[in-house]
């Protein structure tokens, strides 16, 4: 059994036998166990497939034209003979030239190379050979220039770079992504300056949940950082924060997040499992690693799970600084947020802006329910480019009073903090007041027209009932790559009068408020620089005496 | 007569000189064309390539020789030539029919310079057997 096992590795370990007998070569023959049409040296056919053929697809086989003498295989159709049949004859090809090969002593000569099959002694050597996106004939001296030029090199670059892979003391910072399938693959390292948000589902066992690495705390926070690349200097990855899910998906914050907590099999669940993690990681301008710290969602997984999905973040904060994500750079991108903010106190001294995540310009979400007085709260962002139009229905009733209504749909409308000020750019400091446009607020109000005179008459109650934000942009910048900026926003809100309601009676009114886009940009026109001119003047006394 | 020295030897040492430099400018130029339209790897070119240079340096001695052997009618340099005949021959051989690629010329010009060899080998035996008898 060994020896059969050998040979049958010596069979695979070379390639089968290339086919040189020229009667037995067929080129035509392409279907297999069938007989190809018009094929005159396919084994397949027989002598009634023959007589059907008009031609020979293939005429004559040779061997190497280049040899003195060769042997070649002749196929034809007699179509003289009833039925037509097919000639094959096997003739000796003389080449004439004198220069044609009389013998070889290599038997690769005229012959393609096969190919090396990889076993596991030969496959680095292969590897190496023919891994890389060009074929190198001599690995060994590629290796030595490489080496020869990192240590100058390694000085140098002491520092991080974006895209450089995060290396800590074992080797990479691993951020868990699906790579081609959704299964997590733990050896995608994260890049130095690339914030990336991945998900994946992970195979587990409620049996085996404290010996699943991918599981427990420790496999995320185990290894220290290296502040700089091939550096000694570690940065330890501290735990910011733990929030528990329960199994209804319901998230907790713990206050004390530094004790670690490992999973543990409690209950016929899998307590303490990592379902998520949020790496912060604060850099220098230098590009040198100073802190970095880990945000944990655990969660318990109960025994009908064979799958959990775990998401993982990683972010990138300069010190000292605010992140303030950009909405285009400098023009807006369709899509991301309209950034807004407010004046601090200090007119006619202006200070910078106040802009967060907390004081978008945002629109009323419509929900579910319908209801104005019930959905206060959920608020969609504008989005620059995309017009948006929401609404609810408000129920009055007879009971209801005017003015805590009217200042109500005002909040609907609006929102908690509807901002002053709306960025020009999608890149806009805080600090550039001039880079700032200024929400106008106008007020419009119906009035139906039979009721001018008894408005006149009975004091009139005016309640909110739709807003319009009309944001103007226009192109700016270059005629190639022309940039989005926003140069005028007005808000207009629509009031309504409220008739008093009969007791007992409620009336439905629609709610709404929208966001429109509208592009002012004036089209442009393409300038050329003029032509230089020839301005040629002859002296003013060139003709005399004749002028 | 009193000149022991052969005719047809001289005719046929000179003959081979000149037939000598057409030979190996034709069998250069021939491995050059091979090594561009074959596939000729460096490890065989090597040693086709010396034996055809190592035949030139064979070839002027041995021809020198036999034209002082003949001529001075003394039998030692004609041994001598003789001997270096007897290499080239082998070299010949060689080209013949151990060279990487044998073309249908190669074939042609060796087994030329191999008849002539060959005669001249005959005539040198029988210049010596006259000289020393």
């Amino acid at each position: 059994p060994a020896d059969t096992l050998d040979a049958a590795q010596a069979r695979v370990r070379s390639a089968p036998a290339p086919v040189t007998d020229v009667a037995r070569l067929c080129v035509c023959d392409l279907l297999v166990a069938q007989c190809d049409v018009n094929c005159c040296c396919d084994p397949d056919c027989s002598a009634e497939d023959f007589s059907l053929f008009t031609t020979c697809s293939v005429p004559v086989v040779t061997g190497d034209s280049q040899l003195c003498s060769q042997k070649a295989a002749v196929y034809s159709l007699d179509v003289e003979a009833n039925p037509p049949e097919r000639i094959f004859k096997l003739i000796d090809q003389v080449n004439p030239s004198i220069f044609c090969i009389h013998a070889t002593n290599y038997e690769q000569a005229l012959y393609l190379k096969s190919p090396e099959i990889p076993t596991p002694e030969n496959f680095d050597q292969l590897l190496d050979k023919f891994g890389g996106a060009t074929f190198s004939a001599e690995p060994d001296s590629w290796n030595l220039d490489t080496d020869a030029q990192n240590p100058p090199d390694a000085n140098e670059t002491s520092r991080y770079e974006y895209g450089v892979p995060v290396q800590t003391e074992d080797a990479f910072l691993r951020l868990p992504s699906p790579v081609v399938s959704s299964w997590c693959s733990d050896a995608n390292p994260a890049g130095f300056l690339v914030n990336q948000a991945t998900k994946c589902i992970r195979s587990v066992s409620v049996e085996k949940c404290d010996s699943i690495q991918a599981l427990s705390m420790l496999f995320y926070i185990n290894s220290s950082i290296l502040a700089v690349p091939k550096s000694s200097q570690m940065v330890n990855i501290t735990v910011q924060s733990i929030v528990v899910q329960s199994l209804n998906g319901m998230r907790t914050l713990l206050s004390s997040s530094d004790v670690l907590r490992l999973p543990m099999v409690l209950d016929e669940l899998c307590i303490n499992a990592v379902f998520g993690v949020n790496y912060h990681i604060t850099h220098t301008d230098t590009g040198e690693i100073i802190e970095a710290a880990a945000a944990f969602v655990l969660g318990a997984i109960s025994k009908e799970a064979l799958s959990i999905e775990q998401s993982f973040e990683i972010s990138f904060t300069q010190e000292n600084t605010q992140p303030v994500p950009l909405s285009g750079n400098p023009g807006y991108v369709v899509g991301l947020p309209v950034r807004a903010g407010f004046q601090p106190q200090g007119y006619p001294f202006p200070a910078a802006f106040l802009s967060n995540k907390h004081s978008q310009l945002t629109i009323l979400q419509s929900t579910s329910t319908q209801d104005c007085l019930t959905a206060q709260g959920a608020r969609a962002p504008v989005l620059f480019g995309y017009n948006m139009i929401s609404g609810c229905k408000l129920r009055i009733t007879a009971a209801m009073k005017c003015q805590p209504l009217a200042q109500t749909l005002l909040d609907v409308l609006k929102g908690q903090s509807f901002p002053e000020y709306v960025a020009s750019f999608g890149n806009s400091q805080a600090q550039d007041v001039l880079d700032w446009v200024p929400i106008i607020q106008l007020h419009i109000s119906e009035q139906a027209d039979n009721d001018i005179i008894s408005h006149t008459l009975q004091s009139s109650c005016q309640i909110p009932v739709s807003l319009a934000i009309e944001v103007k942009w226009t192109k700016y910048g270059s005629l190639v790559n022309p940039q989005a900026r926003i140069v005028n926003v007005t808000a207009t809100i629509t009031s309504t009068t409220l008739k008093q309601l009969p007791s007992g009676r409620e009336k439905i009114i629609p709610i709404t408020s929208s966001v429109v886009f509208t592009d002012i940009s004036s089209p442009a026109e393409p300038s050329y620089k003029a032509w230089p001119t020839i301005n040629i003047k002859l002296p003013f006394d060139f003709f005399y005496p004749f002028v | 007569s009193s000149q022991l020295s052969s005719l047809p030897l001289q005719i046929l040492l000179y003959v081979n000189g000149i037939y000598y430099v057409f030979y190996f400018l034709a069998t250069l130029a021939m491995i050059i064309y091979k090594s561009q339209v074959f596939s000729y790897p460096d490890d065989l070119l090597a040693p086709d390539l010396a034996v055809l240079f190592l035949m030139a340096i064979l070839e002027v001695p041995r021809l020198y020789l036999g034209f002082k052997g003949n001529l001075t009618e003394a039998e030692a340099p004609l041994g001598l030539s003789l001997g270096l005949t007897v290499g080239s021959v082998v070299l010949c051989v060689y080209l013949l029919l151990w060279q990487t690629y044998v073309l249908w010329a190669d074939v042609l010009l060796n087994s030329v310079l191999l008849s002539g060899y060959g005669l001249e080998s005959g005539l040198k035996v029988m210049a010596i057997a006259a000289f020393v008898s």
